[in-house]
């Protein structure tokens, strides 16, 4: 019975997950036959010798950026959520309009101004685009933390406290699963726009998706360009439609 | 039983609650009733610790509040607030057994009272149980609030405005449930409101406050008979006194038994509000009624002059 019952589960919940599987798909089958669309690519630039990027291969600059991203993201949610949930408790209540403006300047500084002044402080390679990222990043998630944790009914608050629940229940029970589809949407928000931005990283030395782009440019070809904004964008929505089934999956419980 | 003992709370410059006195005995409903921004909110409030009192002291049994660590304390206080204050992502039995599981009851104790305080407040286990607050009607919400505070079975109910957002029909059965529960179960209960006609309805002492003080206390119609000024008399309805007293009073304290004279047309219930006597003997154009019991069988009669409470 039981297993019946969790075939039928499963079953509901997979096509949900078709969109962003098939972007996945694509994507990886694309990073390893870029080769099918020779053809097409010629028609782009049919003066060049080459018109395969070859340099690297595209499945080990995807995993680069992937990788970039993700560490970037990993941080700005562990330091964007904390940061966000620390002023809004009693006692780090003095730092919210300071950790809002923060985080207002961070999104406001191009990612290029932070590539140029990080380089001299980390020398070239990952590291600076991992933090130009991070800042980037960083405000929908503080923004959205904050919405979602401020819109949650002070009556519930109230409640919760009146029910005697420690400040810790409270967060972990109450605020957070509350605020969780608000802050989701921030992530959601901050990742896609750092698997985007991420590629200038190749200007900086850090090989990922971006580096096809940037040599197209430097040598004027472009079919390069656009392979690596094919990936690029194909990992976009594949990031994307991911994080749209997580919100409808967090979204669904209960509350509207 | 609650006592508070010079009790004041200041905001900064602005004192909210002005060194009252006063005693809730066990088992007693006590009704704090006054204009918004009198300091009765604030009062209850003290009573849990959501606020600390700044000067004074408040005792549960004999032991100052400030001696419990607040979290252990709240645990053993029902506390019940006008928008029920429900967690919205947690089902109703769920949000109920909230109190049972902070105190680390095993999970089948948890679900037997869950069960047991739905079936109390008229909740269909089978129906209610795993809904969520947006799919309740306000009524409905506000009994889950009342027993997600009985959970634990608290000897202190405080409840703040519980009624205050529903609508005049649902208010008055809430009303009517909460003493049914009451003749049950025998919480000391803190009441706020400023509904004077819920306050008499369900006051064993009322206290009336006015600018953070308590201008007078009793029982309801002790209050209504003999207001200390004309703030309190007005609070209590006025010239429309007379009415509020005959809601207190019930039409089987003044009948009388059946006499040799014929039944009169009209009939009322014996359990019924003298005011409703009145108004019946006003519509129809009578002075006599026929006083029913709850099968509708004559037990006795009731004239417009035993109604006004005339000695002959």
């Amino acid at each position: 019975m039981s297993t019946a019952g969790s075939g039928a589960v499963r079953l509901r919940a997979l096509p949900g997950w078709l969109g962003p599987l098939g972007w996945l798909v694509l994507l990886l089958a694309l990073s390893l036959g870029m080769g099918w669309l020779e053809g097409l690519l010629r028609l782009v630039e049919p003066d060049s010798r080459q018109v395969l990027y070859a340099r690297a291969s595209f499945l080990a600059l995807l995993g680069q950026h992937v990788l970039v991203v993700g560490v970037a993201s990993l941080a700005a949610v562990l330091l964007g959520v904390g940061g966000a949930l620390a002023v809004t408790r009693p006692a780090g209540r003095d730092f919210l309009p300071l950790v809002s403006q923060l985080a207002s300047i961070g999104q406001t500084f191009p990612p290029v101004a932070v590539l140029a002044l990080a380089v001299p402080a980390l020398g070239f390679g990952t590291l600076p685009i991992i933090v130009a990222l991070l800042l980037y990043g960083l405000l929908p998630i503080v923004r959205n933390t904050l919405a979602g944790i401020q819109g949650i009914d002070p009556d519930v608050h109230e409640a919760a406290r009146g029910m005697g629940m420690t400040r810790g229940q409270i967060l972990r029970q109450v605020e957070l699963p509350l605020a969780a589809p608000v802050i989701l949407a921030g992530v959601r928000t901050s990742v896609t726009i750092n698997v985007a931005t991420a590629a200038i990283g190749a200007t900086v030395g850090a090989s990922n998706l971006g580096d096809p782009i940037i040599s197209g440019i430097v040598n004027g070809n472009t079919a390069y360009v656009l392979q690596g904004a094919l990936l690029i964008g194909l990992l976009a929505i594949t990031v994307d439609s991911a994080f749209e089934r997580l919100q409808r999956r967090v979204g669904r419980r209960g509350v509207q | 039983m609650i006592e508070l003992f010079e009790v004041t709370k200041r905001f900064g410059e602005e004192v909210a609650v002005d060194g009252i006195s006063l005693r809730v005995e066990k088992g007693e409903l006590c009704v704090l009733v006054g204009t918004s921004g009198c300091g009765k909110s604030t009062t209850l409030r003290m009573i849990n610790r959501l606020i600390e009192h700044s000067d004074g002291e408040i005792h549960l049994n004999g032991q100052p509040v400030r001696t419990f660590d607040e979290v252990a304390l709240r645990r053993r206080i029902g506390y019940v607030i006008q928008s029920t204050g429900l967690f919205p992502h947690w089902t109703v039995a769920r949000n109920i057994g909230l109190v049972p599981r902070l105190l680390k009851w095993p999970r089948g104790e948890v679900r037997e009272r869950v069960e047991a305080l739905m079936a109390l407040l008229g909740l269909p286990v089978a129906e209610f149980a795993d809904k969520y607050p947006h799919q309740l009607s306000g009524g409905q919400a506000q009994r889950v609030g009342v027993a997600r505070a009985l959970a634990a079975d608290p000897e202190i109910l405080l409840m703040d405005e519980p009624f205050g957002a529903l609508d005049p029909i649902t208010r008055e059965a809430l009303q009517h449930e909460l003493l049914d529960l009451q003749a049950r179960l025998h919480k000391t209960i803190v009441f706020v409101t400023h509904d004077m006609d819920e306050a008499l309805r369900l006051a064993d002492r009322l206290v009336v406050m006015r600018q953070g003080r308590i201008v007078q206390q009793g029982p309801p119609l002790e209050l209504l008979h003999e207001p200390v000024d004309d703030f309190v008399a007005s609070m209590l309805g006025g010239e429309e006194r007379g009415l509020k007293e005959a809601a207190l009073t019930r039409v089987r304290d003044r009948m009388l038994p059946l006499g040799p004279r014929l039944l009169a047309h009209e009939r009322v219930a014996a359990q019924a509000p003298l005011h409703q006597a009145l108004s019946l003997m006003l519509w129809h154009r009578v002075d006599r009624l026929t006083v029913v019991d709850d099968d509708d069988i004559p037990i006795g009669e009731l004239s417009l002059r035993r109604l006004v409470g005339s000695k002959s």
